[in-house]
């Protein structure tokens, strides 16, 4: 695969006619919303841009999803504002809800329509008809490439195909801003990919994607990314940045028995966190010398035998757990 | 509007494609009206009897044809002892059994009085009733027939004379009371599994970011039902009709609205159960609960004249029971909508409350 391909389009460039008011898609301003005494989502700001990709990343039960269903007029916020194509989240969920689209986590269509049925009935729901809702549904299938399987019923899609179907559904009344809940989770390299690359052409064309992911080297794919963890927004950026902010911290210890030493390197001063790969240990470091030496000196010790050890670049795996680790920190 | 058909249309592909359901629409009323049209028969008749006629006399010959005659007896066999008829009644071979002693026709040439007896099975009370009561008949008319005692002029003449059922058929009170039963299981059932089952497979998250209104979508999910419902009371009205040919007295049209009225109240049931319930089967176990009162206590089997009056006291909740009065009402004794006004009311009532109680509180639970 080509990098060129993949990179990520240039951010709110696209303007379509003076469309739009601003080029801002969505905005949250100290986003918070409480269940009882439960903050799930506790004063998270950001700006989205028209064309953007926007990767929402955090553990399960960090507040992704109720920020999604804030955003996208489902769900009232408790405090604070959001704004989702010029609309507002707290007085306008309804308007909002004409100008987006929704791929959700779980497949959410209906599994007994066929491909062309789900598609004619969200068509109709959002008020397309007749010959332009077909025309539309012709187009939607081409850019998917589900032209194939009109009449195969949605259950019987593979996962890929589904989530292919997902994301035409969405896409059917041209919203601007797309809302993407997981949406490759589960999914095998291959279809991941495909996605991927539909889900650039749409943002080529000037929407705005929010997606939220589990997966690193996804999140790598996004023009912003920000990290969530317990309901606040730890940390906000574009990738490249985010992982510079960690340059010569990350130290790459290639040794054995490698549980052992994880659990030993762990301990020494100056590790702020390890993180176990196949046959390497990736060590958070706050000084690279310093903390080789000691490695250097335990392993001797402990009987560990080191077959290499050299810094290296970091990735957006080493910046979330090294935000994890600072948290635990506090 | 456009996205109320949009859901209806798809609620029909979805009815469609269910085989499950589909045979439930068409095979359930059916399946009911066999069983009560020739299954269980409440009529009774052709009672098993064992006769032990130690007379055998011109007389006693006479008599028991007079019982065979009457269609409620049915002669199993002729005993030649008095144990043979105890254990024929014990184990169920008869349930009822003539005695004639060796004496009878003696006595009454004789002009004096001569006994017989007919023991009946009274287990269960229904044809212990029947056949007490026309043994009775039976005997004053043999002994008018034989001309064992004067005619007499009586100084009452009693005419008693049955009304909408001279026959008595049970058929005629339990088919058009199916209308009820039917749409009261299957409807409520149907319309709760429907909008359950876009909770439990997630359609609902998906259609919850869509611009549709609550109102719409319960119209949408409502508007199949209420066309099934109909499809489900026309077959069984005219199968009543012309396989089981019950007479239909009164006005069709006023029947269909009226059935109309109560279905609104079988959905409004359903789309209650399908916000308290998570999943199909907890829905469908909240709709059977409510299921078996109705058919119970509504008379559809037992006349709530005869239940205790905090029985019947209950009734007057169950909306089955006015429409039970209002379908027997039509159909048997062709009454119209305003003789009907003591139960149409009650009925339009429930219909109005419960459906507007449970859309609110299924806009509430979307919302």
């Amino acid at each position: 695969m080509s990098e060129a391909h993949y990179s990520p389009p240039p951010a709110g460039g696209v303007r379509e006619g003076g469309f739009f008011m601003s080029d801002i898609a969505i905005s949250a301003d100290k986003l918070t919303k409480r269940f009882g005494k439960f903050t799930a989502v506790d004063e998270v700001s950001f700006e989205i841009p028209y064309g953007a990709i926007f990767g929402f990343l955090g553990a399960n039960g960090a507040g992704k999803s109720t920020t999604i269903r804030m955003l996208c007029g489902i769900l009232a916020p408790t405090s604070g504002n959001g704004k989702v194509g010029g609309f507002d989240v707290q007085t306008q969920p309804e308007q909002i809800k004409t100008v987006i689209g929704y791929v959700s986590q779980r497949f959410s269509l209906y599994s007994d329509l066929n491909v062309a049925e789900n598609l004619v009935f969200y068509g109709q729901i959002y008020g397309l008809e007749g010959a332009g809702l077909h025309e539309r549904i012709k187009e939607v299938l081409a850019l998917t490439g589900l032209d194939r399987f009109q009449e195969r019923l949605a259950g019987d899609l593979s996962g890929g195909m589904k989530q292919k179907l997902a994301i035409a559904n969405a896409i059917l009344h041209k919203p601007k801003i797309i809302f993407l809940d997981e949406p490759t989770a589960g999914l095998d390299p291959l279809s991941r990919r495909a996605i991927w690359e539909l889900l650039y052409q749409l943002a080529e064309s000037g929407t705005s994607l929010f997606v939220t992911t589990h997966y690193m080297e996804e999140a790598e794919r996004c023009n912003t990314i920000a990290f969530i963890s317990d309901g606040k927004l730890l940390k906000i950026g574009q990738p490249a940045s985010l992982r510079q902010q960690l340059h010569d911290q990350i130290l790459e210890v290639t040794c054995q028995p490698l549980m052992k030493a994880s659990r030993l390197f762990l301990k020494l001063e100056g590790v702020r966190g390890v993180t176990v790969y196949g046959t390497t240990l990736n060590l958070n470091v706050s000084d690279l010398k310093a903390v080789e030496a000691r490695v250097r000196a335990a392993a001797g010790k402990e009987g560990i035998i080191i077959t290499s050890i050299k810094p290296i670049p970091a990735s957006l795996e080493d910046v979330f757990s090294d935000l994890d680790s600072k948290k635990k920190e506090d | 509007m456009r996205s109320i058909w949009a859901i209806a249309r798809k609620e029909f592909i979805q009815v469609s494609r269910d085989r499950r359901t589909l045979l439930l629409i068409i095979i359930m009323p059916m399946m009911q009206l066999m069983i009560y049209g020739y299954g269980i028969n409440t009529d009774v008749k052709h009672l098993p009897t064992y006769v032990y006629d130690q007379d055998r006399s011109y007389l006693s010959r006479r008599l028991v044809n007079a019982f065979t005659q009457s269609d409620y007896f049915i002669v199993k066999s002729q005993a030649i002892s008095l144990p043979q008829v105890y254990s024929a009644l014990d184990r169920g071979l008869a349930q009822s059994a003539l005695v004639i002693p060796p004496d009878f026709s003696a006595n009454l040439i004789k002009k004096k009085m001569a006994q017989v007896q007919l023991l009946i099975d009274g287990t269960d009370s229904t044809p212990a009733n029947v056949a007490l009561n026309s043994s009775q008949a039976i005997i004053n008319a043999f002994m008018q027939n034989e001309k064992l005692i004067p005619v007499q002029v009586l100084p009452i003449d009693f005419r008693p004379r049955l009304w909408y059922n001279p026959d008595l058929k049970s058929t005629y009170f339990m088919l058009p009371g199916l209308i009820g039963l039917v749409l009261q299981f299957l409807i409520p059932m149907m319309t709760a599994t429907a909008i359950v089952r876009e909770k439990e497979r997630g359609n609902i998250e998906q259609l919850l970011v869509t611009p549709i209104k609550p109102y719409q979508l319960i119209l949408g999910k409502i508007i199949p039902y209420i066309v099934i419902g109909m499809f489900i009371a026309t077959s069984i009205i005219t199968t009543m009709h012309f396989l089981f040919v019950v007479p239909i007295h009164g006005n069709i049209m006023t029947l269909f609205a009226l059935t109309l009225v109560f279905l609104i109240v079988c959905l409004g049931i359903g789309l209650w159960a399908s916000t308290v319930a998570d999943n199909q089967q907890q829905a469908s176990q909240i709709v059977m609960f409510f299921a078996m009162p109705s058919i119970l206590l509504s008379g559809f089997i037992f006349p709530t004249g005869a239940m205790p009056v905090w029985v019947r006291d209950i009734s007057y909740f169950i909306p089955m029971t006015y429409f039970l009065k209002i379908v027997r009402g039509i159909i048997l004794k062709g009454l119209g909508f305003f003789d009907l006004i003591d139960q149409v009311w009650p009925l339009l009532l429930m219909a109005i409350l419960v459906i507007v109680f449970s859309i609110r509180r299924f806009a509430k639970r979307m919302g």
